[in-house]
């Protein structure tokens, strides 16, 4: 039997970054992966390809803006597969290049697929229809997540996408309904509606993004109800059927009224949930919780003492960022080095127009759990660079302790927020008060300054916005 | 079926025990409870017992070894015994399941005063809330509010001191006063309730208002719902309750800090930041290791440099001979008191011409019991009603948090003189016992430790030890406090002496007593007091009886 001292099972983000630094950190590793290159669904089916096509919405969308400016141009024509090539070629490209170091590094890459016999071994069903019996003195489990569907409305139909099929682009439908207004649903739709689209949106609740701050979230909705066909909140598909031409849908609102329309394509995106079936954990003393996700300490490691788990699988919030760093974590730990997952703050980003980004606390989570905060807000109204973009449709909001004055949450909502919100989450990490933040000059103009002005804004003393602070 | 004996745990901070002599070998047939192994440890001589019965299977350990807790002693074969369920549990300590699974519907709160019945008031219970990074309770200076005021929402409520400054806590919320749950000069703790406030209008229109609100929004699905849709809709990216820590009050530390503190075994929210706002530097934690690092070696002298002894071949013929385990242990413990406590020893004399009288007497009743009536057995019972009557010599002192620890037990150590070293057996519970059951325990006590059979939790527990010299001889001499106690009884040598009694000296028995205290706690003041109750319950018993 073929023995390895590391097996990683999962080559996206987290999964190759734990199998390569384990390596880096002198462990001999197996990687097995169900695709040909690492990448996982960040790389192949989610992050990457989203941007590239959200690259070329903000493109779209800026040339339909230049008119205000004075240029005019054509109507686009779009040219769908060479569009999609592009977009592959990208994932070929970096797949490729994460394959390449991981065959640097000399990593045992096995394609197939890992299930557990005991706490110590597995065995691989290969891409090439072989079995291989693998022994192993630790395992990093990085088998990510799946599409939740909503069985009532899994209908057969290549007019329902979801988001792995909505980025292979099989058309620009005349119309698109997306259900549920989360960040996958907002992301994509905005893509089709770049594209020709007539996009409508059905929530559940009552507003896109929830959980996300409301002034935040604010911009895009306004922005979504000006450009998408409809936005209904607090409402829910009740049926979909495959007819002539589309998919017709029945849509309950909030007052129980069904409305029944037919749209030429409809995109599920509720959102992604841990499986962990197949796995052979019943083999091993792995936990896993009531919601699917598997238990795991602050070494990541799980109650097998040997079976680590990291990323998606091994819980919230679901993001490649947090998978990578995790997967560090387990790969340090396993070097005998004492590691721990601790961040104080995981940014998320929603890579919409404009975008959303926050990290550490939210205003929505200080006043639930009732921790005392103070807002220090800057409207991008005020700032140059916004206005130069032609973007006053932001703002840069800093939740701060009062007392100490340190920084415990950032919201960023306008265009390049994913950019920007590295600063803030640095900030929190390193302990930062808003004086630190005020004091640190920021180039000009940039829209990094809306930082230092919301800092300022703190006390009272921002240069480009007269508020005194009151007593 | 094969089972694993493994080392139980040895008591507080030991980590570690030789192992002197191994009582069985393969194939012994054992039984539960019988010794297989005689350890030694930094306290005392133990035999340890087979939790199982079966045939000895294989030994894991030999005489010299040094032994953990939990490591495999030997292997048993326990065949058509019950099993015993040997699993240890894995390290636990940071492997509580994250609060991954805050799965609660949002809105149940709400929902719950929604369901009150109109009309009704509110009840709001004031909670004190977080004061700042690290501190966790605080002294309630004044109160500002009694029952029966009204209170507006921000009206200071209170005045507290923290370590760091005095604040005013403002009310949450405006209403009706109807109970003050602190008092002035008491301590609060962060979370503590402080107030009943009967919410005013104002507020409960609030309510109404979110109640309205919530009648527009759709029920939440139950997550049994959710879950068979399979729409979870904590898949959101807005669902951020897995944001890390930083609402738990962590510690303002840069992530390479914290990595310095997590290498270095430090717990970084009890280091103690010296930036802006408390921010924790990695000096800081480095001076937290060495002030942490400082506090244990201070066994050896605080702070003072050792002396290179001489070569004394020079000046003649020397032998070498370890320390065993219990001289290392006497000579740090003391060394560690004689360095901490500041000490002065108190001199006193009782007069027991009648109290041996009355010994000598009693003595036979005791001996048919088993034990033997002596000085030292009147004494412990003494000491314990002396304890009681000044609490102060019963307490330790906590010097990081300037505190005074009560107790309310009444143990009493007394220092054993045996072969291998000075061993100190504790007399528990003295106040609840008489003087024959004292007197027969001590006895067995002394002679368990003579004989290295006494267990660690007879070495453990007491508030004051008794040291009797009187058997050697001796006038006086100045014990050290057996820290973290704070005083000690030093008794020597009995002798007959001139004592002027109605206006003529007469022979009296007179005992010499010592008495050493820590006057960090105790002033000069209530040793002699203290001495000297001692002195007089020995004088007169009846002391004792009127005060119990």
């Amino acid at each position: 039997m073929n023995k390895t001292q590391v097996v990683v099972i999962g080559g996206g983000p987290g999964g190759y970054a734990a199998a390569y630094l384990a390596s880096d950190l002198s462990k001999q590793v197996t990687l097995v992966n169900l695709d040909k290159n690492p990448g996982g669904v960040c790389l192949y089916k989610g992050c990457i390809p989203s941007k590239a096509l959200l690259h070329v919405a903000k493109l779209l969308n800026e040339t339909e803006d230049a008119k205000k400016w004075g240029i005019e141009f054509a109507k686009p024509k779009i040219d769908l597969d060479k569009l999609r090539n592009w977009k592959n070629g990208i994932v070929d490209k970096l797949t490729g290049g994460v394959g390449l170091v991981g065959k640097q590094r000399k990593i045992n890459f096995i394609q197939g697929k890992a299930s557990f016999t005991s706490s110590s071994k597995l065995t691989i069903e290969k891409k090439d229809g072989e079995t291989e019996e693998l022994e192993f003195e630790k395992a990093i489990i990085a088998t990510g997540s799946q599409i939740a569907t909503i069985p009532s409305l899994d209908i057969k139909s290549k007019r329902v996408l979801n988001s792995t099929t909505a980025l292979d682009l099989p058309a620009i439908p005349k119309s698109l309904l997306v259900i549920g207004g989360g960040y996958i649903g907002l992301e994509l739709g905005s893509v089709y509606q770049a594209l020709g689209s007539k996009v409508s949106v059905v929530e559940m609740t009552s507003g896109l993004l929830p959980g996300a701050d409301r002034d935040l979230v604010n911009f895009l909705a306004k922005k979504i109800k000006e450009k998408y066909d409809k936005v209904m909140l607090n409402s829910k598909v009740t049926e979909m059927k495959e007819v002539k031409n589309g998919v017709s849908v029945k849509i309950e609102d909030k007052e129980r009224k069904v409305t029944e329309e037919v749209y030429d394509y409809v995109l599920m995106s509720i959102g992604r949930k841990p499986d962990t079936s197949g796995l052979g954990l019943d083999k091993t003393s792995v936990k896993v919780n009531q919601r699917g996700w598997i238990v795991v300490n602050k070494q990541m490691q799980t109650d097998d003492p040997n079976i680590f788990a990291i990323g998606d699988i091994a819980g919230e919030p679901m993001l490649a960022h947090k998978a990578s760093h995790e997967g560090r974590v387990a790969a340090e730990v396993i070097a005998g080095h004492k590691s721990a997952f601790d961040p104080l703050a995981i940014p998320a980003v929603v890579f919409t127009d404009p975008e959303i980004a926050w990290a550490g606390i939210t205003e929505n989570q200080a006043k639930e759990k009732g921790i005392n905060y103070e807002v220090a807000k800057f409207p991008w109204a005020a700032s140059g660079r916004a206005l130069t973009l032609d973007r006053n449709d932001g703002v840069t909001k800093l939740i701060v302790d009062p007392e100490s004055q340190r920084l415990l949450g950032i919201g960023i909502c306008g265009p390049g927020a994913g950019e920007l919100i590295a600063e803030g989450v640095l900030a929190i990490e390193m302990g930062a008060n808003l004086t630190d933040l005020k004091l640190t000059i920021h180039p000009h103009p940039t829209l990094s300054e809306t930082i230092m002005e919301a800092s300022e804004a703190f006390f009272g003393q921002s240069t480009h916005m007269y508020k005194p602070k009151r007593k | 079926m094969a089972k694993e004996l493994k080392l139980p745990e040895l008591g507080e901070n030991i980590e570690s025990a030789d192992v002197l002599n191994v009582l069985v070998k393969v194939g012994d047939k054992i039984e539960t409870d019988q010794s297989v192994i005689e350890i030694e440890t930094d306290k005392a001589t133990i035999e340890v017992p087979s939790n199982f019965t079966g045939i000895i299977t294989g030994l894991k350990i030999k005489p010299g070894d040094k032994v953990k807790p939990g490591q495999t002693i030997l292997t048993v074969d326990e065949s058509g015994k019950r099993a015993e369920n040997t699993k240890e549990s894995v390290a636990q300590e940071e492997k509580i399941p994250e609060t991954k699974e805050k799965a609660q519907p949002k809105g149940k709160q709400e929902k719950t005063t929604a369901d009150k019945p109109a009309g009704e008031k509110k009840i709001i219970e004031m909670k004190l809330p977080e004061l700042g990074e690290n501190i966790e309770a605080a002294d309630i200076l004044s109160v500002l509010v009694k029952k029966g005021d009204n209170v507006e929402k921000d009206q200071s409520i209170l005045e507290i001191e923290t370590d760091k400054a005095t604040i005013e806590v403002p009310a949450t919320v405006g209403g009706k006063v109807i109970e003050v749950l602190i008092k002035e000069g008491s301590k609060a703790k962060v979370g503590q309730p402080i107030l009943k406030i009967e919410s005013s209008e104002s507020i409960y229109q609030k309510d109404k208002k979110t109640e309205s609100v919530k009648e527009v929004t759709k029920p939440e699905p139950t997550e049994e719902e959710v879950r068979q849709k399979g729409e979870v809709k904590s898949f959101l990216p807005g669902e951020i309750d897995n944001q890390p820590p930083i609402t738990r009050g962590a510690a303002p530390a840069a992530p390479s800090v914290r990595k310095l503190a997590r290498e270095l075994g430090v717990n970084i929210n009890k280091v103690t930041g010296s930036g802006p706002a408390g921010r924790i530097s990695m000096d800081d934690v480095k001076a937290y290791v060495k002030k942490l690092n400082l506090e244990s070696v201070s066994v050896s002298g605080v702070g003072i440099k050792q002396e290179a002894l001489p070569d004394f071949s020079k000046f003649g013929s020397i032998t070498h001979e370890p320390m065993n385990k219990i001289r290392i242990v006497t000579a740090e413990h003391l060394g560690y008191a004689w360095t901490t406590i500041p000490h002065v020893t108190q001199f006193d004399k009782a007069d027991i011409t009648l109290l041996e009288q009355a010994r000598k007497a009693y003595n036979p009743k005791v001996e048919k019991a088993g034990g033997k009536l002596t000085v030292t057995s009147i004494l412990i019972k003494v000491i314990a009603a002396g304890l009681k009557a000044f609490p102060k010599f019963n307490s330790s002192i906590d010097m990081e948090k300037k505190e005074i620890i009560y107790k309310k037990y009444y143990n009493v150590g007394i220092a054993v003189d045996t072969d291998h070293g000075l061993i100190v057996p504790v007399v528990k519970n003295v106040d609840k016992k008489n003087l024959t059951e004292l007197s027969v325990e001590m006895g067995q006590l002394a002679e368990k430790a003579r004989a290295r059979k006494i267990g660690l939790d007879e070495l453990q527990g007491a508030c004051f030890t008794i040291t009797n010299l009187g058997g050697i001889g001796g006038t006086s001499f100045t014990p050290i406090v057996n820290s973290p106690e704070v005083a000690i009884l030093g008794v020597s040598r009995g002798s007959f002496e001139q004592v002027y009694i109605d206006k003529t000296f007469k022979p009296r028995l007179m005992l010499p007593l010592s008495l050493s205290y820590d006057h960090r706690i105790i002033d000069g003041a209530d040793a002699a007091r203290f001495l000297r109750w001692v002195s007089e319950a020995l004088e007169q018993p009846m002391k004792i009886l009127l005060e119990e």
